[in-house]
């Protein structure tokens, strides 16, 4: 007994002394790695909607399990030019995640695969500069695979990534609309639909 | 304790893929391209030298029968920490080798070599120890990610190799799950024919 006591408090005191570190350096990083991580999803939003001021984040769908964050992107005389957000789906090895543009009637102007990890030289062709094209010009009911009788062509040898992505757009453009929809056209900016905690 | 003899027999003698066959899952998923090889084999490197630093240096004051749990209390805080640090200070190189981090945590070479070496022997040997087995481990993924992406895709580190027609039409299945298998089992009896043992 007095033996497992022992062992307990030195497996103990390592523990503490690992947290304390870990708390330590989690207090010392976070902020930076989150500033990281918003100027990458800034720079991304500024390749796909050139141009614009954005104004956001704004929630659709709060509380629900599809809720998306979207920003409006105004030109110089403050007329809404697009919608950018990030949809995100499960590809075949890893969560791909797309920063799209949207017109005003809800067709593609651009996106760029901003995060995934799928299997080289087939979905993770997915980044390659010949991809994003695919979705130019598309509305919601264009988004489905070549396969399964939509205007995406798929990348050969990875359909499943091809429709992750199609889908996860579809969806989060589909959530767009209804938000976009349902909203009073003249939205004040202090009216502003405050970020319901962490960004998508 | 012959330093050089400690470093060096990562790479052939005792190499940790092929002849200490430790760390399978990690080789298997990651060596798909050449490029993931090298990210995952130098970020396990240098979790590995300094997790066998740290394990030598406090080697006297871990009892023995609970030295694997204070191990994996120790590499997993480091990896977390390596984790938050790149995180937050190297965006560029988060980004490349971000996702092999939490891997890193499964990886048993780092187990193995803290209860197999580290914990016996002192801090500098234990060192030449990490680094030898971590660019053995390097080394490994190199081989068997450059013949996989070469059969499976035509290119080597994302560069075309291979004339455009076999780029078309690759041999796929070297990059996806049983190529793993095949070229690992290859070269596992290349190095056994080679160490004299068939």
């Amino acid at each position: 007994m007095k033996e497992i006591l022992k062992l307990g408090i030195i497996l103990f005191l390592f523990c503490a002394i690992g947290s304390g570190v870990l708390a330590f350096v989690n207090k010392m990083t976070k902020d930076k790695i989150a500033e990281n991580k918003k100027k990458t999803e800034a720079d991304a939003r500024k390749e796909v909607l050139p141009n614009v001021t954005f104004d956001g984040p704004f929630t659709a769908d709060a509380g629900k399990p599809d809720s998306l964050q979207y920003f409006i992107g105004k030109d110089q005389k403050g007329a809404i030019v697009g919608y950018t957000f990030i949809a995100s789906g499960r590809g075949y090895s890893s969560t791909v995640r797309t920063m799209v543009a949207a017109d005003q009637a809800f067709q593609i102007l651009k996106i760029k695969v901003i995060d995934q990890n799928e299997t080289p030289g087939l979905g993770a062709n997915s980044s390659k500069d010949n991809f994003p094209p695919r979705f130019e010009k598309m509305g919601i009911s264009d988004l489905v695979v070549d396969k399964d009788g939509g205007k995406i062509k798929s990348i050969t040898g990875s359909t499943i990534t091809t429709r992750a992505i199609t889908k996860s757009i579809r969806n989060a453009l589909t959530v767009l609309k209804g938000a976009v929809e349902t909203t009073p056209k003249q939205v004040a900016p202090t009216e502003k639909l405050v970020a319901s905690g962490g960004s998508l | 304790m012959n330093l050089l003899k400690e470093f060096t027999k990562g790479f052939v003698k005792e190499n940790p893929t092929f002849v200490l066959v430790l760390g399978m899952c990690p080789t298997l998923a990651t060596t798909t391209s050449l490029k993931n090889a090298l990210g995952m084999g130098i970020a396990a490197t240098f979790v590995l030298v300094c997790s066998n630093m740290i394990i030598s240096l406090i080697k006297n004051v871990t009892p023995s029968n609970i030295r694997i749990p204070i191990y994996v209390v120790v590499i997993a805080a480091f990896v977390s920490i390596v984790d938050m640090a790149m995180a937050a200070y190297t965006p560029p190189l988060y980004k490349a080798l971000g996702i092999f981090i939490p891997l890193i945590v499964v990886n048993c070479i780092i187990l193995g070599r803290a209860e197999a070496f580290a914990g016996k022997y002192g801090f500098f040997p234990s060192a030449a120890d990490g680094l030898g087995m971590g660019l053995g481990f390097t080394l490994a993924l190199s081989v068997i990610s450059t013949i996989r992406e070469l059969l499976g895709t035509g290119q080597i580190y994302g560069m075309d190799v291979l004339p455009k027609s076999y780029i078309a039409s690759p041999m796929l299945a070297a990059v996806l799950v049983p190529g793993a298998f095949f070229t690992l089992g290859f070269l596992m009896a290349l190095v056994k024919i080679l160490r004299k043992e068939v």
